[in-house]
C-alpha cells in the first residue's frame, strides 16, 4: 500500500529538498566539511595556528601504527566496551525485567532515579565519583573501613590494577539507566498474550525471560549496543576529570590521546590521524552489529 | 505553487538574516573617539587576588595615559593557551597577551613569526636591570623558534615562583621538630615523623603534574646548574639516563615505600591533597610557592616554608622560574605602547601589589615596602631571593621537550607505584628526550 501525498501534474518534485536546506546547511557546515577538513588534516604535519603546513602522505598513520601509546589507548577503548556496552545491558535488562515483571510500588521514581546519571553532564560524573573514590575521605572507601573490610581499601583511580575497572564502573553506572528505560519502552510493545499462553503452558519467569523478552527485544538491545559502544570509543571527558589517563598510561584512551597531540602538542596532523582512525573503527563496528542484528532478525 | 513560493522566501530570508548577521558581528567597527586607542589585553589572572592587582594596575595605566583604553579580557590558563594562538594570528587579536613558556607555546608562536622580539625595549626601559640573565633566558628563543633559552627576549614575567617545602608549624612545636639544615637530616626528620603515627609529606600523584616537582625537587640537590640549563634549553647533547638522575628517582621511590607520603596517595589530587595538609593533615608537603597565599586565610593552622636542604648542607639549587610573560603580539599597530604597557606590570608597583597579595613578584620590591614579611609569605619571598642571588634558579624539567611533561607524568606514576625500577625510569625517560635531540638537530 502506497501512502503519502501524490503529486500534482507540474508540480516542481524537488521542492521539497527545499525544506532540508537550513538542516543540510548546518550539517555540512558543523558536522560534514570538519569530518572532511579533519581526514585531509591528517596527512598534513601542521600546528593548527599557522598557514604553513606540509603534506606528508600517510607519514602520521605510519607513526600512528608504531605508536605503543596508541595501541595501549584502544585496546583500554575495547575494556571499556565491556564496562559501557555489555554489563549496562545485562543490568538494563535485568531491572527492565524485574520492573515489569509485577506492579512495584513506586515504579515511576525508580525509572527516574535509575535513568538521573544519563542526563547528568560527564565533567560533573567525573568530580564526583573522584570524590567517591577518594582514598582517605571518599565514601568507597570509608564504607570499607566500616563494615571491617580495611583491608580492600585502594587508592581506586591511582592503582595500576583498579583504574581501569573504577573508571569504567562509572561508564555503567552512566549507561545502565539508558539501556533500562529503552528496554522498558521496548518491553511495552510485546502482547500480553504471549507471556499469558507461556505460563499455561507451564514456563516460568527465567523461561519466559529468555524465549519471549530477549527474542521481543532484539531491535532494542541492537540500539542499545550501538550507542553505548559507541560512547566507550570516543569517551574524552571522563579520563580528562577523572585520571587523565594515568597511573602511567593504564586508563589511556583514543580521544585524550586526540586531545594531547592536537591541542597540547601542537600536531593537529597527527590528531587527526587518529581520529580518522577512530572513526573507521566506529563505523566499522556499528555496522558489524547492524549487519548481525539484521541476519538475526530474519530466520524469526 | 503560492505555499512554495512562501517557503523559498522565509528559506531565502533566513539565509540573508544569517549572513547578515555574521557580517555584522565580523565587521562592527570599534567605536573610538578621536585620539583614542585600545589596547586588548588577554590574561590568565582570574583568581580573585590576583585579578583585583591587575585591575589596579590597569587602572592607574589608564590614567597615566589620557587617551588609552585598555580591553582586558581574562581566561583561566589552558583556555588561554587553546585560544591565544589562534588569536595572535588574527589582526584583531590581542595586542598583548600572557602566552606561557616552553617549547610547545611560546617556541611555537615564535617559529610561527606571532611574537614581537622586545631586543628593541630592553635597551629602551633598561629591563637587563629588573631581570637576571638567568631569569630573562626563560623567556627566550632564537628567532626561528628553534633553540629555547638564547636569542631574543620574548615576553616579561610578572611573578616568580620556587619549589620547596611548606610545614606545619603547630606539628612542629608539638614535637620539638626544627626546619632541618641538611638532606640527611631531612631524611632522619621524615622517619621520625612517620613514627611519631603523622604523614610526612602530603602528596597526591592522581593529577601527575606535582609528582614531577616531587621528584625534580631531589633531583635539583644532585644536580648542578649547567646540566639542568641543558637539559631544559636542549643544548650540548645530556642524557637523562644520569646516575644523579637514578639517585633522584631511588630516593623517591624509597619514601614512597616507607609510607612517607600520604595513604592512598596516587588516587589523591592535588588540590586534594593540599586541603588535607591546609587542615592540618600531614606535618609537610613540598609544592611551589603558589600555594603560600591560600595558607593564608580561612584555616586555624599556622605554615612555613623552607628550601630543600642541599646533601650535607651545601647550598643548593632549587625548582624555581618566573610566571607566566605577558608578549606582544607581532603584528599590533601599537607596539610602543603595548612595550610601556609591560613596563608598567614589572614596575616597582606591580612588585608592591604582587607582595600584598601574597604572591612572590619577579622583580625587586621598593625600598619603602610596606608588605608585611613576618609570615609564610615573607618565608616564600627569601627562598625566591636566597636562590636568585646565589644564581641557584633551576628549572621546570617538563619544559625539554614537547612531550616531556606527558613521558614524566606516566613514567613517575609507574615508578611510584612500584610497577618500574628508578633505572627503568631514567631510561625510559631518555628514550623521549634523545629522541627529541634527534628530531631538533635534523
Amino acid at each position: 500500500m502506497k501512502t503519502g501525498r501524490h503529486s500534482y501534474p507540474g508540480e516542481n518534485k524537488w521542492k521539497g529538498l527545499f525544506y532540508l536546506l537550513p538542516a543540510l546547511l548546518i550539517y555540512l557546515g558543523f558536522t560534514f566539511i570538519p569530518i572532511l577538513e579533519t581526514f585531509r588534516a591528517s596527512f598534513f604535519d601542521w600546528n593548527g595556528f599557522t598557514e604553513a603546513r606540509t603534506f606528508i602522505g600517510f607519514k602520521n598513520y605510519i607513526n600512528l601504527f608504531s605508536d605503543p601509546l596508541f595501541l595501549k589507548a584502544i585496546s583500554n577503548n575495547l575494556v571499556f566496551i565491556i564496562f559501557y556496552s555489555i554489563i549496562p545491558i545485562l543490568i538494563g535488562l535485568m531491572l527492565a525485567a524485574i520492573l515489569t515483571g509485577q506492579p512495584i510500588p513506586g515504579f515511576g521514581f525508580f525509572r527516574t532515579v535509575f535513568f538521573l546519571p544519563q542526563v547528568i553532564s560527564m565533567v560533573v560524573v567525573g568530580v564526583i565519583w573522584r570524590w567517591m573514590f577518594n582514598p582517605v575521605s571518599g565514601p568507597i572507601n570509608q564504607f570499607l573501613s566500616l563494615i571491617g573490610l580495611d583491608h580492600w581499601r585502594q587508592a581506586w583511580l591511582g592503582s595500576f590494577e583498579y583504574a581501569l575497572p573504577a573508571v569504567g564502573s562509572i561508564g555503567t553506572w552512566v549507561q545502565y539507566g539508558f539501556c533500562m528505560v529503552l528496554f522498558l519502552a521496548g518491553m511495552q510493545r510485546i502482547p500480553t498474550e504471549y507471556y499469558e499462553a507461556a505460563s499455561l503452558d507451564g514456563a516460568n519467569g527465567i523461561k519466559q525471560f529468555r524465549h519471549i523478552t530477549i527474542p521481543g527485544l532484539k531491535s532494542e538491545i541492537g540500539v542499545a549496543m550501538i550507542t553505548t559502544m559507541i560512547a566507550a570509543l570516543r569517551v574524552f571527558d571522563l579520563i580528562y576529570s577523572t585520571t587523565r589517563g594515568g597511573p602511567g598510561d593504564s586508563t589511556l584512551v583514543t580521544g585524550f590521546l586526540i586531545y594531547r597531540a592536537a591541542i597540547l602538542n601542537n600536531r593537529i596532523g597527527y590528531g587527526a590521524a587518529i581520529a580518522t582512525v577512530l572513526t573507521i573503527i566506529i563505523l566499522a563496528l556499528s555496522l558489524l552489529i547492524r549487519r548481525f542484528m539484521a541476519e538475526e532478525k530474519e530466520p524469526a | 505553487m503560492k505555499k512554495f513560493r512562501l517557503t523559498l522566501i522565509l528559506v531565502l530570508t533566513f539565509l540573508l538574516l544569517t549572513s547578515a548577521c555574521l557580517t555584522q558581528t565580523t565587521q562592527t567597527p570599534v567605536e573610538q573617539a578621536p585620539g583614542e586607542t585600545t589596547l586588548v589585553v588577554w590574561d590568565q589572572f582570574y583568581r580573585e587576588e590576583e585579578s583585583k592587582v591587575i585591575e589596579t594596575l590597569n587602572a592607574e595605566f589608564e590614567a597615566a595615559h589620557p587617551g588609552v583604553k585598555i580591553e582586558r579580557e581574562t581566561k583561566v590558563l589552558a583556555d588561554l593557551q587553546m585560544t591565544v594562538k589562534l588569536a595572535l594570528g588574527e589582526t584583531d587579536g590581542p595586542d598583548v597577551a600572557q602566552v606561557n613558556q616552553g617549547r610547545s607555546d611560546m617556541g611555537a608562536l615564535v617559529e610561527s613569526g606571532l611574537l614581537l622580539p622586545l631586543d628593541e625595549y630592553v635597551s629602551t626601559y633598561n629591563w637587563g636591570n629588573v631581570f637576571s640573565s638567568s631569569v630573562a633566558s626563560r623567556n627566550s628563543f632564537t628567532p626561528d623558534g628553534k633553540t629555547f633559552g638564547q636569542g631574543s627576549l620574548f615576553g616579561v614575567s610578572p611573578t616568580a615562583e620556587v619549589v620547596g617545602v611548606f610545614y606545619n608549624k603547630g606539628i612542629f612545636a608539638d614535637h620539638g621538630w626544627s626546619i632541618p639544615t641538611t638532606f640527611e637530616d631531612f631524611e632522619a626528620l621524615l622517619a621520625e615523623i612517620k613514627d611519631a603515627g603523622i604523614t610526612p609529606i602530603s602528596f597526591g600523584s592522581l593529577d601527575g603534574w606535582n609528582a614531577i616537582h616531587e621528584f625534580s625537587a631531589i633531583q635539583h640537590l644532585l644536580v648542578n646548574l649547567d646540566y639542568i640549563n641543558n637539559l631544559t634549553y636542549g643544548v650540548n647533547n645530556v642524557s637523562f639516563d644520569t646516575p644523579e638522575n637514578q639517585r633522584a628517582a631511588q630516593i623517591l621511590s624509597d619514601w614512597a615505600k616507607a609510607g612517607y607520603f600520604s595513604e592512598g596517595f596516587p588516587g589523591i589530587g592535588y588540590d586534594d591533597s593540599n586541603n588535607l595538609f591546609k587542615a592540618g593533615e600531614g606535618a609537610m608537603t613540598i609544592t611551589g610557592s603558589w600555594f603560600a597565599p591560600e595558607l593564608m586565610t580561612g584555616t586555624d593552622q599556622e605554615f612555613g616554608f623552607f628550601l630543600l636542604p642541599g646533601f650535607s648542607g651545601q647550598p643548593t639549587m632549587a625548582i624555581g622560574g618566573v610566571g607566566v610573560p605577558f608578549a606582544i603580539r607581532k603584528s599590533t599597530e601599537h607596539a610602543d605602547l603595548a612595550a610601556e604597557y609591560l613596563d608598567w606590570m614589572i614596575s616597582q608597583r606591580a612588585a608592591e601589589l604582587w607582595a600584598q597579595a601574597g604572591m612572590v613578584p619577579a622583580m625587586s620590591l621598593p625600598e619603602d615596602s610596606q608588605v608585611d614579611t613576618d609570615n609564610i609569605f615573607g618565608d616564600t619571598l627569601l627562598a625566591w631571593q636566597t636562590i636568585n642571588k646565589n644564581n641557584a634558579v633551576g628549572h621546570y624539567i617538563d619544559w625539554a621537550t614537547p612531550t616531556f611533561y606527558d613521558t614524566l607524568v606516566s613514567e613517575l606514576q609507574k615508578l611510584l607505584g612500584g610497577v618500574t625500577t628508578p633505572a627503568d625510569f631514567t631510561a625510559a625517560v631518555e628514550v623521549d628526550y634523545a629522541n627529541y635531540l634527534q628530531e631538533k638537530s635534523q
